[in-house]
């Protein structure tokens, strides 16, 4: 059985917070070989690509209502033999644009993030609320080289969307 | 239909209509549901198509599977050599065909977590697809003298619940699910309730069943169709009713106010469905459907299905070629909005034209009249030839005004396929 820290970042989107700190301060702690035990209200989707660049892999779980259990472990060797100069994904700052874009008609909050996207410096990251998932969004940011991370509030009625531009 | 060939000129279960009637609900209606289905499905369960490319060899084997399906049945009609090993060799065709649809459709739809109103009205659709092809091959089968004694009373009464399945189950069950999803996406509306889709959906898979089993078995006693078909009718009615109600709650619960032509022409085929039914209901009860299920069905094909797939296809092909065509420098340079690569105006007048065309082409159908009917008929395919030019406007990106129209990086987009 891998040894892992436990985080619950439940209460965290609950409270209307970003997680991705939290997430962070906890892989930063993690000991050589340590995994890391994560429940969240949705399925954390777009992090396990960023934890698999990190070297971790994951086991999902549903548990009730939506929410999720996700064991991720580190993996032997190295995940991706070219990566990306290793981005930690610790040190993700504040965002320097914030949009609430949930009154906008589709596609406008599309245009609106990718626009702001652009205005973003090296590293800097841009949060929006959206009231859908922004499943047409997703490719072109992959295309330009954006991370992301986001999921729907517990109450499902708003989208939070975390944007962070390549190094 | 404008020429002659076939219903009204011909009996409607001559050959010739017969070659109609597939070139309509394959060629057209099931192949475009097919494209949507691959495109949407997707959106629907938030996963990946199980395989992109199954896409292409499954178009390859529809249109061969149609060309030879119809071919056996212009030779059944007379205008072929006698090749009636056509029909079974078409129908293989199109069962790999639509069985590598039906397959990459249900697997992405299987790997989804939680399955909403409309994958589920998908599934039926696809259940309805196999039953419909499973009926038509063995008809192909048939009609080729492959069939023994024991199927042949299923092709003497058995058409009925061929067409039942194929335009009530696969293509109309299948276009109620979609029109959830999409007329909650284009008009802002919040999804229907669960539960109460799922009361319409329960409502339409039990009219399958009555019909499509009920059917059957009552061909194997030999004890007529008549009374399945009341019992299908009045669930039919039912379901449609429900729908009905599902579809006005999504147009009142809007939050965009000023409808769009996509979503204002798609009410003219919600119109086309209710007056099918009160039709229908109607020739029921006075006990002449028979005469006039030519009439019905092509309203339901023509006013319904048809109507509804150009509606959403004017918005579908504009989003898509903007998002093709623009996403990658959007953010980057000045870019005109979706709404610029169409002229609502210009459209309306096809689809105000298609629609005219279709009622009162269908009325003529009830009054008897073969000859004006094949004016309305060109009439249609004149409106629809106009729908069609409007479509392509669209993808050369014909109406966009200069200087937005090709920003730096920007290509015009391929007519027929996405780069």
């Amino acid at each position: 059985m891998t040894d892992c820290i436990d985080l619950d970042v439940r209460p965290i989107l609950r409270a209307g917070n970003e997680p991705f700190s939290a997430i962070m301060a906890a892989l930063a702690q993690l000991a050589p070989g340590q995994g890391l035990r994560l429940y969240a209200p949705f399925k954390p989707v777009p992090l396990f690509a960023v934890m698999a660049e990190k070297g971790f892999a994951y086991a999902e779980r549903e548990l009730d209502r939506g929410e999720w259990e996700v064991l991720f472990t580190p993996e032997a060797r190295p995940a991706s033999s070219a990566p990306p100069p290793a981005q930690p994904f610790d040190d993700w700052p504040e965002p320097k644009i914030t949009l609430d874009n949930r009154d906008l008609d589709p596609p406008e909050p599309m245009v609106k993030i990718l626009g702001a996207a652009e205005q973003l410096g090296p590293g800097e990251t841009l949060s929006a609320l959206l009231c859908r998932e922004p499943v047409f969004l997703f490719p072109q940011l992959e295309k330009r080289g954006f991370r992301w991370l986001g999921g729907f509030t517990p109450d499902g009625s708003t989208y939070e969307l975390t944007v962070r531009a390549p190094a | 239909m404008a020429a002659g060939f076939g219903f009204p000129s011909a009996d409607l279960a001559s050959p010739d209509t017969l070659v109609l009637v597939h070139m309509v609900s394959i060629g057209w209606l099931s192949t475009a549901m097919c494209g949507a289905l691959l495109q949407f499905v997707p959106v629907l369960v938030s996963r990946p198509l199980f395989a992109e490319n199954w896409a292409l060899p499954a178009l390859v084997l529809l249109t061969a599977g149609l060309i030879a399906l119809l071919c056996g049945f212009l030779a059944l009609g007379g205008h072929l050599p006698l090749w009636l090993w056509l029909l079974p060799l078409g129908a293989c065709l199109l069962i790999a065909g639509f069985g590598l649809i039906a397959a990459d459709v249900v697997l992405t739809v299987q790997s989804a977590k939680s399955l909403d109103a409309s994958a589920r009205f998908v599934l039926v659709g696809m259940a309805s697809l196999c039953v419909t092809v499973a009926l038509g091959a063995t008809f192909a089968s048939q009609l080729a003298g492959y069939g023994g004694a024991a199927i042949d009373s299923v092709l003497e009464s058995g058409v009925p619940l061929h067409a039942i399945a194929g335009l009530g189950g696969w293509l109309t069950l299948t276009a109620m699910g979609v029109s959830y999803r999409l007329l909650a996406m284009f008009m802002l509306s919040p999804d229907v309730d669960e539960r109460q889709s799922r009361v319409t959906l329960f409502v339409g898979a039990l009219t399958l069943c009555v019909a499509v089993v009920g059917g059957l078995v009552a061909i194997e006693a030999a004890s007529g169709l008549g009374a399945v078909l009341l019992w299908a009718g009045v669930f039919g009615l039912a379901t449609i009713a429900l729908y009905g109600r599902d579809v006005i709650e999504l147009y009142r619960k809007r939050k965009r106010r000023q409808l769009e032509l996509n979503t204002q022409m798609a009410a003219y085929g919600f119109l086309s469905l209710l007056v099918a039914a009160v039709l229908g209901a109607v020739l029921a009860a006075t006990g002449s459907f028979a005469p006039y299920a030519g009439a019905f069905a092509f309203l339901i094909a023509f006013g319904w299905l048809s109507g509804l797939v150009l509606a959403k296809l004017h918005k579908i092909v504009a989003f898509l070629t903007w998002l093709e065509a623009y996403g990658p420098v959007m953010g980057r340079a000045p870019m005109p909005r979706v709404q610029e690569l169409v002229v609502e105006a210009r459209a309306k007048k096809w689809f105000g034209a298609y629609f005219a065309a279709v009622w009162v082409a269908t009325a003529l159908l009830l009054a008897g009249e073969g000859t004006l009917f094949r004016v309305a008929a060109l009439a249609m395919a004149v409106a629809t030839g106009g729908i069609i030019h409007e479509f392509v406007r669209t993808r050369r990106l014909t109406d966009v005004a200069e200087p937005l129209r090709l920003p730096n990086g920007v290509t015009e987009p391929c007519l027929l396929h996405a780069r």
